[in-house]
């Protein structure tokens, strides 16, 4: 008797103390934040423009919400569209918006545009020796024309007297894929050199027959990088990351201006803002503007069939307009300005989980 | 005594013949070194690119998100492959030595067999990503958000493996000697019976063989998955449900699109590596079962 | 003596249906099914594919076969791809069937039996490497050099009247016909060699032997001996190496540069048919898949066109060596 009351003394603060580790432990979570949301898969492609950024912030989601896993496979703004309408993916992301005439296949009813960030499309270029090159739309649009053949041109010579330009033939590079960072840069062409460009706009363009083609952002950077002489037009943290040289372009006041975040939020704070969150930062006024400043959006549908997919698309696009929005400059892209920031946030609510 | 005037072979005409001939010979061997010379140079930068990326963690870890940026590991094209590999094996093998019986035991030279053959001979001339385009049309999009997966790149590879399993299976089948199945149907086993026990377990190292390699070019094919699993970062072993990558898919874009990065072009070069071994790794197995089967083929 | 019915085996003293017979029926149609499903198949992927075309079939007509790719103004004639596929194959077997046969020679007549069977496992071994690992290396290794060597060739033959057409201006990046040529021509040196050895092989040795009794040199043997016999094999070995030359996608989606049109520079960039479907049709909607689709389909009825020549050639052969031997 004695020996059994001397062990049930012993056993209920024992008890006491296993259940309040146990509880706490439950609480705490297994060593990381709390998951809230999920479990759920995104599958996601489209735009490769904004693709570090994305990558980085899906990394930083994951992080925080490990119940959900976002695969976002790039592959241009064209294949995230097609992906969309077709319902192969959940979200896309992509710098253009559908044309009028390609929304009779989207598939699944009505969708929004949420914008994410902006960043400059670079012109980069492969010279020895040659660095800040100046250009301007005209001498763009010639160049990219194939009417400028060599880097010893007149033309480019008058907008960099002092640069050491030798006779290297003028490789263009472009994409491969449909992307709407083409449509961007031809946009760009179209809007600051209108009596010089002829090749139109659009996420292909026939461009001259001598250029050269790759695949994705990267894909451009890399031929770029890899054939003297080459110019063409690459995601600014892609050619920051291959260290390609990039030129300055001349903005509409008359300015020469290097790619850079500071330049393109100076662009995207002037850009008309449309109520579905559209806008065109593209030759920007303002002498501080980066005239190829270019958007982003991800393309979500407005009925969400799927209550765990939808959640945790709206808790993605969340984070990205609360900490991802902190994270863009680190990778070299500029956040939204604050207004078109509240909008956006704003119109997250108008997602509609089943 | 006079010495012979003039060794035999000393007339012009019969050094121009020798000339030739040595010619010829310099061409032979120089053409085994051509083709010596691409699968020295390959094997080299192969191995030595891709063991200096190579380590624990590397086969280990999961794919980064960023390709542009060193680190992670390539575990989830690794075990995409065998998943979605085993799938298309699970699927085309069974199939293809049935039809391979077929075509030998039962078909012979009839007309269905006659059609069946040469259909199994076109189907080996599709081009791989037609494969795929074909999957992903009456596979993937009908099923939209669902459609990408592992099992759509294994019905893809299994297409492209079938014809090839069928053909080596009745090849095989056709070198089995009739004294043992006439031996068999003497005893009074029925014709599914002789197949069963005599015919395919005296076939089996050849058919076995057959399908390994079927299975090592399957393994290797990156076409047909381009359009029909997506991506993945972490490893995804449940092969039906949701997208999954492989590593011929991550050569694919660590040195197609993201090419221009070191960190891209060194997990490309590890993912080669980790792909040959595995490819390899079938042949040899495969090439051991030949050479069973041909053991037992002298024997009998 | 007379057989007591419970000394017989079973089988035989069972019911009137013999025993198994189920079975072996279900056998039977088990394999018929399994054969049939090649059939069911390969009907599913003809007629889906066409199906799918269609729009483009009937949106340019025969203009599918101008040289005019261009998905920005909705064009798609596909003649600049057909062009290029063939050129790649072309080249491709230019340079790897003199060197197959040369390989399958040095085998069967030169090489000592010891190192026979080593160098047909180390000739195979190419086979073996995934197509994707020889787009990497070609991409990652090859590509640089090439340039150069390009700029220098065409230099060279700058004012010779043929070759600078041909050799007219070098991709600078090193993408182009040639590249995917040279690439695909390694790729398909083992499947020739190996047909073409085992084509060889079955020259009678009584021929042989015959030629090399008369005096004859070792050259002169095979040319006398062993090429007559073999004619048809080796053209066999050759279209079904066209035949996997045509169809190689992603090795030549690497390095060819993405150009589509008819153009003589086979050192300048360009597409064939398989690797504009690789590099395009993720993005590709409307009539642009339609037309990649196409394009599936008319490389798959190429394949077919050559496969079936290959076999008409063979057949020949074989009826005609039947009435010799």
């Amino acid at each position: 008797m004695k020996r059994i009351s001397a062990c049930l003394r012993w056993l209920v603060p024992a008890a006491l103390i296993v259940g309040l580790v146990t509880s706490g432990a439950a609480v705490a979570g297994a060593g990381g934040a709390p998951a809230r949301v999920g479990p759920a898969t995104l599958n996601a492609s489209g735009a490769t423009f904004p693709q570090p950024y994305y990558e980085e912030v899906i990394g930083a989601f994951k992080a925080k919400e490990s119940g959900v896993t976002i695969n976002y496979a790039g592959g241009g703004s064209g294949k995230g569209r097609q992906d969309f309408s077709d319902q192969v993916v959940d979200f896309a992301g992509s710098d253009g918006l559908f044309k009028p005439e390609d929304t009779a296949n989207i598939k699944g009813g009505e969708f929004l545009y949420f914008p994410t960030v902006a960043a400059p499309v670079t012109v980069s270029y492969n010279l020895k020796g040659v660095k800040g090159l100046r250009l301007s739309a005209d001498t763009l649009a010639k160049i990219f024309q194939g009417q400028i053949k060599s880097w010893d041109d007149p033309a480019i010579k008058a907008e960099n007297p002092r640069a050491k330009l030798l006779s290297t033939a003028i490789t263009v590079v472009h994409r491969a894929d449909g992307s709407g960072t083409t449509e961007n840069f031809t946009k760009y062409l179209t809007a600051a050199a209108p009596g010089v460009w002829t090749l139109g706009s659009g996420s292909t363009v026939s461009w001259g027959s001598d250029t050269q083609a790759g695949q994705g952002n990267s894909g451009v950077g890399q031929v770029i990088k890899s054939t003297d002489g080459a110019i063409g037009y690459v995601d600014f943290a892609d050619a920051k990351a291959l260290k390609l040289q990039f030129a300055s372009i001349k903005n509409q006041d008359g300015k020469y201006v290097a790619p850079s975040t500071k330049a393109t939020s100076a662009a995207v704070s002037k850009a008309e803002v449309k109520t579905d969150l559209t806008y065109n930062p593209l030759n920007a006024a303002g002498k501080d503007a980066y005239p190829i400043a270019a958007p982003t959006w991800i393309l979500v549908y407005k009925n969400q069939t799927d209550n765990a997919k939808g959640d945790a698309i709206k808790a993605f696009l969340n984070f990205v307009y609360g900490e991802g929005q902190k994270i863009a400059p680190s990778v070299d892209y500029a956040p939204l300005p604050k207004s078109l920031l509240d909008k956006a946030k704003a119109q997250v609510k108008q997602i509609a989980v089943a | 005594m006079t010495a012979p005037a003039v060794p035999l072979r000393q007339s012009t005409r019969k050094t121009g013949r020798e000339l030739k001939n040595g010619l010829a010979t310099a061409f032979m061997v120089t053409s085994f070194l051509i083709a010596l010379v691409p699968l020295v140079f390959i094997v080299y930068y192969v191995l030595q690119r891709g063991s200096s990326i190579m380590s624990w963690s590397f086969l280990t870890d999961d794919l980064p998100f960023s390709n542009r940026r060193p680190g992670g590991g390539i575990w989830p094209a690794i075990v995409g492959t065998l998943v979605i590999t085993g799938a298309a094996a699970a699927m085309a093998v069974p199939l293809g030595v049935l039809g391979g019986i077929y075509l030998n035991e039962y078909g012979g030279r009839g007309p269905i067999a006659r059609v069946v053959r040469f259909l199994a001979e076109v189907m080996t001339g599709v081009p791989s990503i037609v494969m795929g385009l074909f999957i992903y049309t009456i596979w993937v999009l009908p099923r939209k958000q669902d459609g990408l997966s592992g099992f759509a790149g294994a019905l893809a590879l299994g297409c492209l493996m079938l014809p090839i399993v069928i053909r080596t299976t009745e090849e095989i089948l056709k070198t089995v000697p009739d004294d043992l199945r006439e031996g068999s149907y003497a005893l009074g086993c029925r014709k599914a019976r002789t197949i069963r026990t005599v015919v395919v377990p005296h076939a089996a190292p050849g058919i076995v063989s057959g399908s390994l390699l079927a299975i090592a070019r399957a393994a290797g094919e990156t076409a047909p998955l381009l359009f029909t699993v997506g991506i993945a970062f972490s490893p995804n072993f449940n092969v039906f449900e949701g997208s999954n990558t492989a590593l011929p898919q991550q050569i694919y874009i660590n040195a197609g699109t993201f090419g221009g990065f070191e960190a891209a072009q060194d997990r490309a070069w590890g993912a080669a590596l980790a792909l040959i071994v595995i490819v390899l790794a079938f042949t040899l197995v495969a090439r051991i079962f030949t050479a069973l089967y041909t053991r037992r083929a002298e024997a009998t | 003596m007379t057989t007591d019915a419970s000394s017989l085996p079973k089988s035989l003293t069972k019911g009137s249906r013999p025993p198994g017979i189920l079975t072996d029926r279900t056998f039977r149609v088990l394999a018929l099914i399994a054969g049939l499903a090649v059939l069911v198949i390969l009907a599913l992927i003809a007629i889906y594919t066409t199906r799918e075309a269609l729009p483009w079939f009937r949106e340019e007509g025969f203009g599918i076969f101008t040289d005019n790719w261009d998905p920005a103004k909705n064009h798609f004639g596909a003649l600049g791809l057909i062009y290029g596929t063939l050129l790649v194959s072309v080249i491709a077997l230019v340079l790897a069937v003199p060197v197959s046969i040369g390989i399958a020679l040095f085998v069967t007549e030169v090489a000592p039996r010891s190192i026979r069977r080593p160098i047909v496992y180390t000739v195979d071994l190419l086979a073996a490497i995934p197509s994707v690992v020889y787009g990497l290396w070609a991409l990652l290794v090859l590509v640089e050099p090439l340039a150069s060597l390009f700029e220098s060739v065409s230099d060279a033959t700058a004012s010779i009247p043929i070759l600078n057409t041909i050799f007219a201006d070098p991709s600078s990046s090193g993408r182009s016909f040639m590249t995917a040529g040279i690439i695909v021509a390694i790729m398909i040196t083992p499947i020739v060699t190996s047909i073409t050895r085992e084509v060889f092989a079955t020259v009678p040795e009584s021929q042989k032997e015959a030629a090399l009794a008369v005096g004859a040199t070792r050259w002169e043997m095979i040319r006398g001996a062993v090429f007559p016999h073999s004619r048809s094999g080796m053209v066999a070995a050759s279209m079904i190496g066209l035949g996997r030359a045509l169809g190689e996608t992603i090795a030549v989606a690497l390095i060819i540069g993405s150009s589509q049109r008819v153009t003589s520079n086979i050192l300048g960039p360009g597409d064939t048919l398989a690797s504009v479907i690789a590099n395009q049709f993720g993005e590709a909607s409307g009539t642009h898949r339609a037309a990649l689709i196409g394009c599936g389909v008319v490389l798959f009825a190429m394949t077919i066109a050559i496969g079936m020549a290959a076999r008409a050639v063979v057949a020949r052969a074989e009826r005609r060596s039947a009435g010799t031997t």
